[in-house]
């Protein structure tokens, strides 16, 4: 290989390395946001489940904000295996 | 426990910053009608004044002889409001305005239906009209624009949930409110990593906590704090209701409530006794004598009036005026 030729690839493999650093780090806040997002919607909206945290005034505050996560949200937690599981 | 004894007008004169007044005690013992008093009396000083109740019994109304439920301040007279406030309507209110807001934001005409049946039940929990109730006291605490705010507390474990509320809710919207903003990190990391800028939209849920824990630190803040709020525990010259203030007062200490004093009603007339008198009357008599001595007993110098019973009901503002005589002093 010529130095060109060598540095082009280093520089090409250093990039892709951290490309794929930056990927699993992204990945792993993703998971660790999903997760808490769970945790979340559980303390919040822990009323649909029957597990009453937050003063009901307040919870139905937040409602409108949380509509679109309520149904996938639901499904999750009464799933026996995670979906990010599936991602880990 | 103070040194000197001082009675409640004292009190109040000391302390001009303790704006929110509150009567507390058992059912019955006078509450409202000393909510209504001291608000008559401060009002006849000229400071402007607000007593308002949650009681959905109305026992303001009835007082001041008007129908304040749900009806928001209502002027009583110069310088005097009162205010009942009406939990059910505020909560259905409260439900309409969430349905629309959900509406507007994504299109729909008509609800889904799990999100309509989760209004329902949440709405139908005992906790939601504690909570909305709650609030609307917030409401009018925050407005600010009387001298004197006077809170006719419903009997005692309404009042001690009430005030408890208040800790409790705070800690949990603390919490609430730190793990949504450690999400809110995870967000911008990600953005970062993928896209390289950390821009981000406005996290309206973390909006809606941040005001939801101002309102309730707002609330919390005034009722412990022993500068901006008396509270007075009314009793009766009765062996159960000693034991039961006794209890009481132990418990809001542990909730940091500061208690400013207590207030004894129905005391019979010394009068009484230069009258011939039945032999009934005479042992009550003798009876209240002996429990108003294990009153002073239990609580010195923290008994800052008595009050005698009435021959009458205390309805309508003449009444109310002549106890608000006994209860300055």
């Amino acid at each position: 290989m010529t130095k060109k030729e060598k540095t082009g690839f280093l520089k090409a493999l250093k990039e892709f390395v951290y490309g794929m650093a930056a990927h699993d780090s992204a990945r792993f806040a993703l998971k660790t946001r999903a997760n808490m997002e769970h945790l979340f919607m559980l303390v919040t909206m822990g009323d649909l489940v029957g597990v009453p945290l937050l003063p009901p005034y307040y919870s139905l505050r937040l409602l409108p904000y949380v509509v679109p996560q309520i149904a996938t949200w639901k499904r999750r937690l009464l799933r026996e295996k995670d979906l990010t599981d599936a991602l880990a | 426990m103070e040194g000197i004894p001082i009675s409640l007008a004292e009190l109040l004169k000391a302390h001009p910053e303790r704006r929110y007044l509150m009567f507390g005690g058992k059912g019955g013992l006078g509450k409202t009608t000393f909510s209504a008093a001291a608000g008559y009396h401060l009002a006849k000083q000229g400071h402007k004044v607000l007593v308002f109740s949650v009681d959905p019994q109305a026992s303001l109304s009835d007082i001041f002889e008007q129908d304040l439920f749900g009806k928001g301040p209502v002027k009583i007279m110069d310088n005097l409001w009162a205010q009942e406030i009406d939990a059910d309507r505020r909560i259905k209110a409260y439900q309409d305005e969430i349905r629309q807001k959900i509406r507007d934001m994504y299109g729909f005409t008509d609800l889904p239906e799990e999100i309509e049946s989760y209004i329902q039940a949440a709405s139908a929990e005992p906790a939601m009209e504690e909570s909305a109730i709650f609030d609307a006291v917030v409401d009018i605490m925050v407005t600010g624009e009387y001298d004197y705010y006077i809170y006719d507390l419903v009997p005692l474990g309404h009042a001690l949930y009430y005030l408890s509320m208040a800790t409790v809710y705070d800690a949990w919207i603390g919490k609430i409110t730190s793990l949504r903003e450690q999400m809110r990190e995870y967000d911008q990391v990600a953005a970062h990593l993928k896209r390289g800028d950390a821009t981000l939209d406005e996290d309206a849920i973390l909006e809606e906590l941040l005001y939801i824990k101002d309102r309730i630190q707002t609330s919390s803040r005034i009722l412990t704090d022993r500068e901006r709020t008396a509270f007075f525990f009314v009793l009766v010259p009765e062996e159960m209701i000693i034991l039961d203030t006794v209890k009481a007062a132990e418990l809001f200490s542990r909730f940091k409530v500061p208690i400013s004093g207590y207030v004894v009603n129905r005391v019979l007339p010394q009068e009484l006794w230069t009258e011939e008198i039945p032999e009934f009357l005479r042992n009550r008599i003798e009876l209240q004598v002996r429990h108003l001595a294990k009153i002073r007993e239990t609580f010195g110098n923290q008994v800052l009036t008595q009050v005698p019973e009435l021959e009458r009901d205390i309805t309508g503002l003449p009444m109310i005026s002549r106890v608000a005589d006994y209860l300055f002093t």
